[in-house]
């Protein structure tokens, strides 16, 4: 049984609305975040990719976590 | 739901930014896979291959029509530049930020 294997990342976009909504869930925890700035696009889509490497890598890993804004 | 190779799924999904412009919602979904073709049986145990480390599932959708491909960790690198190019090109509805705002968050942040 993997439990990573629970957590999924989950993005909405709506070019009608201008919005976009970042969702991380485990099922037991709902982490979202809900933006209409443009300048956020690069940011949620560069802890996207993040995401997606940690979830290929096979060793586990550790992300340091870059400069908070 | 259609399951497709790296390239073809980068095509499709770009077709479904330009369809739901100009009304609707695009859906992508990330997550961990670990290789599973059968489902896993309540009773008994789980018999087959070894759950591969390596590998996770994207799916998207615009609650209409679904598409999905894998990603192992080779072809990671090809595929995430595609990817990260194809969200920057097609996300470009949102607001951007005007002085009236800046001056907002600069009064906010004292």
């Amino acid at each position: 049984m993997c439990f990573s294997c629970q957590v999924r990342v989950v993005l909405k976009y709506r070019h009608a609305d201008g919005t976009l909504c970042m969702k991380v869930t485990d099922d037991a925890v709902c982490l979202v975040y809900r933006t209409e700035q443009a300048q956020d696009v690069k940011k949620i889509e560069k802890f996207h990719s993040q995401l997606m490497r940690l979830m290929v890598a096979k060793e586990p890993r550790t992300v340091a976590v870059a400069e908070a804004d | 739901m259609v399951l497709l190779e790296s390239e073809q799924f980068l095509t499709e999904l770009t077709r479904l930014f330009q369809k739901c412009r100009p009304l609707g919602s695009v859906f992508i979904t990330l997550k961990k896979y670990d290789g599973r073709t059968k489902p896993i049986p309540r009773k008994g145990s789980v018999e087959g291959l070894e759950p591969a480390e390596n590998k996770c599932l994207l799916r998207a959708t615009d609650g209409k029509k679904k598409i999905s491909t894998v990603v192992s960790s080779k072809e990671v690198n090809k595929f995430q530049m595609a990817y990260s190019n194809l969200l920057r090109a097609n996300m470009d509805g949102l607001k951007k930020r005007d002085k009236k705002n800046k001056n907002k968050k600069a009064k906010t942040a004292q």
